[in-house]
């Protein structure tokens, strides 16, 4: 069974149809206009490798992708951010710069954060009122989507995307106490200009 | 946070929980977010969020939830007994259901245990267990004392120092053996984990042969890196039975292999990842589900491929 490529599956032809609007959203949704462009020709080529099925609703599809591609450039480049301020903080910068590592083991400082940030989720989870709790677990510890849930639970689409938006608050505000006290812990107070360097801090 | 932010956390919440919708209005998002920047900020955070417990959940333990969602009843299936072999329904995850199994019967000859799309427990005549992952197949010779396995199985063995049983697994031969252990054979890369008691791991082309304890994990590549023992690092040994793959610094082709076996879905690994390594736990659902976290953890995309997908490199 052959995957169709974009070409096929008319997402091309979407593409270049909604090409303004998908500029916008992009640009919106990044906060940099001037890196929209870059983002939307990602966009295209990933368009073009990724295995794609019948498309119900080319449109949504799309803006879905894009909407998953800022964040996985938000996400790098908030990793890049921590990488960096880690590896000078560990005394590094002397020969190989950071992008010069190769793969660098998970700095125990990494580690730490990471087990740090399951148990706040964790709690996070745990304090969730019954229904919230069980539509994210089924969500996102089994795997289920938003439809399926539904079914499981007996309730409403709309039903299970409350349930949903109230545990992402909860996960939200979790990691942000988790790093504001991780921080706090480690006696640091911020990078060179004096701003704490937390994800979503800007105003 | 001041009643303000609030309320915008909590539209960007529900923006977010709605995005997976095709009926989610992707122009009022647009609006949204440039009518204050303060949105945009918020978004991120709810979604990072989100992402952060998708790539951490696998390595945590799934929450308790009330209600009426009762983990499936696996222990209900009859052993049904087929000559002197004992077949039993092993505690599968949902994945890893319907079968083919062939055994091939003939006095004196080996007999030979070929798994489908599910795995099979299997009862030797001393009471020991093995459960034969799937897609793998074992041979047993007629004396039950000298086995072979391709693909993976789970050995629950009754310690007998008396009785001279071996398993071979690639260029490995597994002699000495007590009690719980699981090997996984992929095209002669050999990996082993003992969770109870110990084992004596043996082959040619080794110098010395190595004891594995309890908690100990060997991997084994005839063409690379040779033998290296680790420690499992609380990752449970034969985590597949429970639908669970756990990785620790994993060639990315082996953890693709794995991925043909267990979740049922072929997976080719672009040669510019080739030295690729991934450490952790993947769950094991539909098989899609898990490239997608496979693919997601390590920053790749996927590609179609033939019949099945492609592991690239990243593109963003």
């Amino acid at each position: 069974m052959d995957k169709p490529i974009a070409s096929e599956t008319g997402l091309a032809a979407a593409f270049e149809t909604h090409r303004n609007e998908l500029l916008r959203f992009i640009a919106a949704r990044w906060g940099d206009g001037s890196e929209a462009e870059d983002l939307l020709q990602d966009l295209w080529l990933k368009l073009r490798s990724v295995a794609e099925g019948p498309v119900a609703n080319p449109r949504a599809y799309l803006f879905r992708m894009a909407n998953n591609l800022v964040l996985d450039r938000r996400r790098a480049q908030q990793r890049a951010m921590r990488r960096d301020r880690s590896w000078l903080e560990a005394g590094g910068a002397d020969d190989t710069s950071v992008d010069d590592r190769p793969d660098p083991a998970p700095l125990a400082d990494a580690l730490l954060e990471e087990q740090q940030e399951q148990e706040a989720l964790q709690a996070a989870i745990a304090d969730l009122p019954p229904g919230a709790r069980r539509a994210l677990v089924l969500y996102r510890f089994d795997g289920h989507g938003q439809a399926e849930i539904a079914a499981i639970m007996g309730i409403s689409r709309s039903g299970v995307e409350k349930h949903l938006a109230l545990a992402m608050r909860h996960l939200r505000d979790a990691l942000a106490d988790c790093g504001k006290s991780r921080l706090a812990a480690s006696g640091e107070h911020g990078d060179a200009d004096g701003q704490v360097p937390q994800p979503g801090m800007e105003r | 946070m001041t009643g303000a932010e609030d309320t915008i956390m909590a539209k960007a919440a529900a923006w977010h929980a709605a995005s997976e919708s095709d009926a989610m209005d992707w122009d009022a998002f647009t609006l949204w977010l440039e009518a204050d920047p303060r949105h945009r900020a918020a978004y991120d955070e709810v979604a990072l969020a989100d992402l952060r417990l998708q790539e951490l959940s696998p390595s945590m333990e799934r929450p308790p939830v009330a209600a009426n969602d009762a983990e499936p009843d696996w222990s209900d299936e009859p052993a049904r007994p087929m000559h002197r072999w004992r077949w039993a329904a092993g505690a599968l995850a949902a994945a890893l259901v319907a079968v083919l199994a062939v055994p091939q019967f003939m006095v004196g000859d080996p007999q030979v245990f070929v798994t489908g799309a599910a795995s099979h427990t299997i009862a030797l005549n001393d009471g020991s267990e093995i459960t034969i992952a799937p897609n793998s197949k074992l041979e047993v010779s007629a004396d039950e004392e000298r086995l072979a396995l391709s693909g993976g199985a789970w050995f629950d063995i009754v310690h007998d120092p008396d009785r001279p049983l071996s398993i071979a697994a690639g260029d490995l031969t597994i002699r000495d053996i007590g009690t719980r252990f699981d090997v996984q054979d992929t095209d002669g890369r050999v990996r082993i984990a003992v969770d109870e008691g110990k084992v004596h791991v043996s082959s040619p082309i080794l110098t010395a042969p190595v004891q594995l304890a309890a908690g100990q994990a060997l991997t084994f590549d005839p063409t690379g890196s040779g033998v290296r023992v680790a420690n499992s690092q609380g990752a449970k040994a034969g985590g597949w039975r429970e639908g669970r793959l756990t990785y620790d610094n994993t060639p990315l082709s082996l953890v693709a292999a794995d991925l043909s076996r267990y979740a049922a879905i072929e997976v080719a690994v672009d040669p510019r990842l080739q030295d690729r390594k991934f450490s952790g736990t993947l769950i094991v659902s539909d098989g899609e589900t898990t490239l997608r976290d496979l693919s997601r953890l390590m920053g790749l995309d996927i590609a179609a491929d033939g019949d099945g997908y492609r592991l690239v490199p990243g593109g963003g």
